[in-house]
This record gives C-alpha cells, structure tokens and sequence, in this order.
C-alpha cells in the first residue's frame, strides 16, 4: 500500500514527559494504558478518539506522547492527571511538545542515581538510598514489589 | 509578585521531607509553599510559610481552637468548610486567612453572603487541585461544578482565591504551568491563575494606606 502524500497525512505533535520518581522505567504498555484511562476521564470517549493520543517512546524516565495537532494541551493537562502506572504510584512532568521525536530526544537529559548506593532504616524497614543531582535523595524501601519510596534531601538524610 | 503553593503536606504526614517538597517546589516554579505542620528551620530552595488546619463542628470550637498558642504562631490560619451558618461565621473571624475543602461541602454552603463577607474582610477561598487529579467521574465532576460555582461568586465579589496542590508527596505536586491547565478545566483564565497564586503573599503583606514614620 502507497503511503499517503504528506499534505494529506493528519498533523501530529509529540509531548516530552519526564517520570518522576527518578527511578521508575515504566512499561511503554502499561504507560500507554494509564495515559489513555486518564484522557478518557477527563475529557470522554469522543474528544481522545479525535486526540488519537499513543506512547511512542518509553526509556530513560521520560515518555513521548503522540497526539493530533492542536490536542496537544488537552492531552498535556489529562497527563497531569495520571497519578500511576500498573499500580505503581509516578508523576508526569511536561517537559516540552514538538512537531518531531527527534527534536524531543535531544531534550533527554537522563537523570541517574550518584555511584556511591548505601542502606538505612526508617523506623523498622530497611531502604536503600539513591542520591540524585541537587541534594535529593530516594529512598527505595527493600523488598521484591510494592516497596515504598520516600523523599529526602541531603541535609535530612544527615540530620537523622 | 510570589508564586505560592497554598498547602502541602510533608513528611511525616506525607512521604517527602520539607526541604524536598521545597526543592521541587522551585524545580516547578514557586517562589513559596505553606506547609501543614510543624516547619523547622528553613530549607534551601522555596520559601517555607507555615499553615495551619483547623477542623470543627461550630462557629464556637472553631474560635476556641483559634486561641491556642499554636495558631497564633502560624502564618496562614485555614479553616475546613462546613455547612452554610458555619462558613457564614468563620469568614467573619479575624484571625481566619483562608477557608478550605470548599469541594466537599455541600452545594450552596459557600453562598453569596458568605462571599461578600469574605470580600470585605480579605479571608481567601482556597481551591485544591487534589481532587481534579486523584479523583474519577462523579466525584471529580461535582468538584469542577463547586469550583465553578466558587468562581463566579469570586468575578461578581472579588474575595482572594488560593490555589494548593494539597501534595502529601512530590509526586503530587504540580507545576505553575500544569495549575494553569488544570484551572481552565472550571473556566479560570490564566490572568485569574496568576492572581490567585500570588494572594497568599497578599494575604501575608496586606495593602495598607502608607504610614508616615
């Protein structure tokens, strides 16, 4: 089958998205199915069939969403609304929206914990610590699912 | 011109300390956040105001609660809505900054005497973008419809509105430019967004007649 000619071909914008927390590689599907049950409640059936919104891209913590040209701030307020993806609790941040993928993957700044990874206890779970850029730092409860993930910075970490 | 989170929760309420819910309040473009709770010394980052909820049944625990020490202390005093004698009253109180949860009081509870009320004595209508994000289909639809109600009666009386994110956790909070999006789902023009992020300051440095010293 012949492609269509370009001017024929529907416009499309693509949205940079950064997760938040820093660590979570979410599912490129499961990511999809979160941000399609997010725009459907907010703005229903028929306004996302016309948005036709889709996750094309998912790696390095950050998620590129295509839309329909002119949907694209419809669709970046109903990603606002995603507050996790296959349970697991995230935020998408809007980072910035293009006509191309390629001009939005130079904006990928992957963000990743220091080298130097250390445990502590907080009450009486263990977590492991993950130091970020500008003095943040996760910590990751232990365990195999649903572990817990709690916000410092470096001066509280030090403080307790 | 102070860009203000009206409320947040830190840790241990929440799952992130203050001085990270601070951090990435700037990360986010705010120059403030209230927090709920005790606030230590300042973190680095935005600057930290400290709240304070009250939530009672009547207009008289409501003033009783108001004369603990610990309300005095706090900078921006907030109360929860109740029903329509209750927020008719709390407006009228002096030490009351701000009134809350106005999206789960019943329809009509913030009526138009209240709103003229509030107008007169500076006391701010505080709307949280907790239950446009975490909530689904008819919960989320009567919050809109509150919202929309609260500002009509704020474009006809001119009392102060608030904006919070009311964040137990960094995940939840929201950038300037994500606020912006989220107000317009109730019909808030930007220029309305940019006001009501910035009442808390007005709130704290009222405007006064110049004093001669």
């Amino acid at each position: 089958m012949r492609p269509r000619p370009p001017a024929m071909r529907t416009k499309r914008r693509y949205i940079l998205v950064r997760v938040l927390p820093y660590g979570a590689r979410p599912d490129q599907k499961q990511a999809y199915f979160s941000v399609i049950e997010a725009a459907t409640s907010l703005w229903g059936d028929a306004a996302v069939g016309f948005a036709q919104p889709a996750v094309v891209f998912c790696d390095a913590g950050y998620i590129v969403v295509r839309c329909r040209r002119g949907t694209e701030k419809d669709i970046a307020t109903a990603l606002t609304t995603v507050t996790a993806i296959a349970d697991a609790p995230i935020a998408l941040r809007t980072v910035a929206v293009s006509g191309t993928i390629h001009a939005l993957k130079r904006r990928i700044k992957p963000i990743r914990p220091l080298p130097e990874a250390e445990e502590t206890t907080l009450g009486e779970h263990h977590f492991t610590v993950y130091r970020y850029p500008r003095q943040k730092v996760d910590l990751v409860e232990k365990g195999i699912k649903h572990q817990k993930i709690v916000f410092f910075s470096e001066a509280d970490l030090e403080e307790r | 011109m102070k860009i203000t989170d009206a409320s947040v929760h830190p840790y241990p309420t929440g799952d992130s300390t203050l001085a990270r819910m601070a951090l990435e309040a700037t990360d986010l473009g705010f120059d403030s956040i209230v927090a709920i709770g005790e606030v230590g010394r300042q973190p680095p980052g935005a600057e930290v105001l400290r709240g304070i909820v009250i939530n009672a049944a009547s207009q008289k625990e409501a003033i009783k609660r108001l004369r603990e020490p610990s309300v005095r202390r706090a900078d921006v005093v907030f109360v929860n809505a109740g029903d329509i004698a209750f927020n008719r009253a709390v407006v009228g109180l002096k030490e009351v900054n701000v009134i809350r949860n106005i999206h789960t009081a019943r329809r009509n509870a913030f009526d138009h005497v209240a709103a003229r009320s509030a107008a007169g004595r500076g006391v701010a209508v505080d709307i949280s973008l907790a239950p446009i994000i975490r909530l689904r289909g008819t919960r989320r639809q009567r919050a809109l419809e509150r919202y929309a109600d609260v500002l009509s009666l704020q474009r006809r009386y001119g009392f102060p509105l608030t904006i919070s994110s009311d964040a137990h956790s960094i995940l939840e909070q929201r950038s300037a430019r994500e606020v912006r999006g989220l107000c317009a789902l109730f019909g808030m023009t930007g220029a309305e967004v940019s006001e009501a992020l910035a009442s808390i300051g007005r709130l704290m440095e009222p405007e006064q007649p110049v004093k001669v010293v």
